[in-house]
């Protein structure tokens, strides 16, 4: 079998905070099924969605399942681009201090030109 | 390279609209869809409008009541928001 063309490239952006939605356990669950068929996933946190991202947050005390652990198994299944956008974070009061490493902050404008170098773009 | 955003929130109940805005490049296109709609008589669009090109669904506008003359938006039908889709290289749904 000859593959002509490099598989498309999949921005997942992540919009909401964690615990409130499942669209973050949603996005996870894509991610996950893309990287186990080797397909190359992007992960992108704006808005409340960087929520998602910092330290010392335990759903099991409010009884979710806290599928935010399930981040530290990104590198195992080689999704080894996350993006954060910079004005959310400082929005918020939030530190560059994330519970998984590889983590790279972008400003507006570099956010928003790695996104457009995404042939499909899903948002939750 | 261009991306056709679909906004179908409106941005005085929610920051989709706010979030679109900071990701957009000057070839993108934005279609106002359901409560998007609204975001016609948001303080923002008018900056927006500066940027990129606008577009409305005519039966949803028309269905909220918003007068479109006078914004710089137009009018489209579903199927020309369908061919849009195969115009531009992306689609970002912001709901």
């Amino acid at each position: 079998m000859t593959q002509t063309q490099s598989p498309k490239s999949l921005a997942l952006l992540n919009s909401k905070a964690p615990f409130a939605s499942c669209a973050g356990k949603d996005a996870l669950d894509i991610a996950l099924v893309f990287a186990s068929f080797e397909q190359p996933t992007t992960l992108f946190f704006q808005g409340d969605g960087v929520y998602q991202l910092i330290q010392g947050q335990n759903g099991e005390l409010i009884s979710v399942k806290d599928y935010l652990k399930t981040f530290s198994a990104f590198e195992f299944y080689d999704i080894e681009e996350i993006y954060v956008c910079q004005a959310s974070l400082i929005e918020r009061g939030l530190s560059s201090d994330f519970h998984i490493d590889n983590v790279q902050v972008l400003n507006q404008q570099e956010f928003a030109n790695k996104l457009a170098t995404h042939n499909t773009i899903l948002r939750f | 390279m261009n991306t056709l955003h679909i906004v179908r929130q409106s941005a005085f109940a929610t920051n989709d609209f706010t979030q679109c805005i900071q990701v957009l490049n000057a070839a993108d296109l934005i279609v106002f869809t359901d409560d998007g709609c609204y975001n016609l008589t948001h303080q923002s669009i008018k900056q927006v409008s500066e940027q990129v090109k606008l577009m409305v669904i005519t039966e949803h506008v028309n269905a909220r009541a918003i007068d479109i003359v006078g914004t710089k938006a137009t009018a489209i039908t579903m199927n020309d928001l369908v061919a849009l889709t195969f115009q531009t290289d992306r689609v970002i749904t912001w709901q």
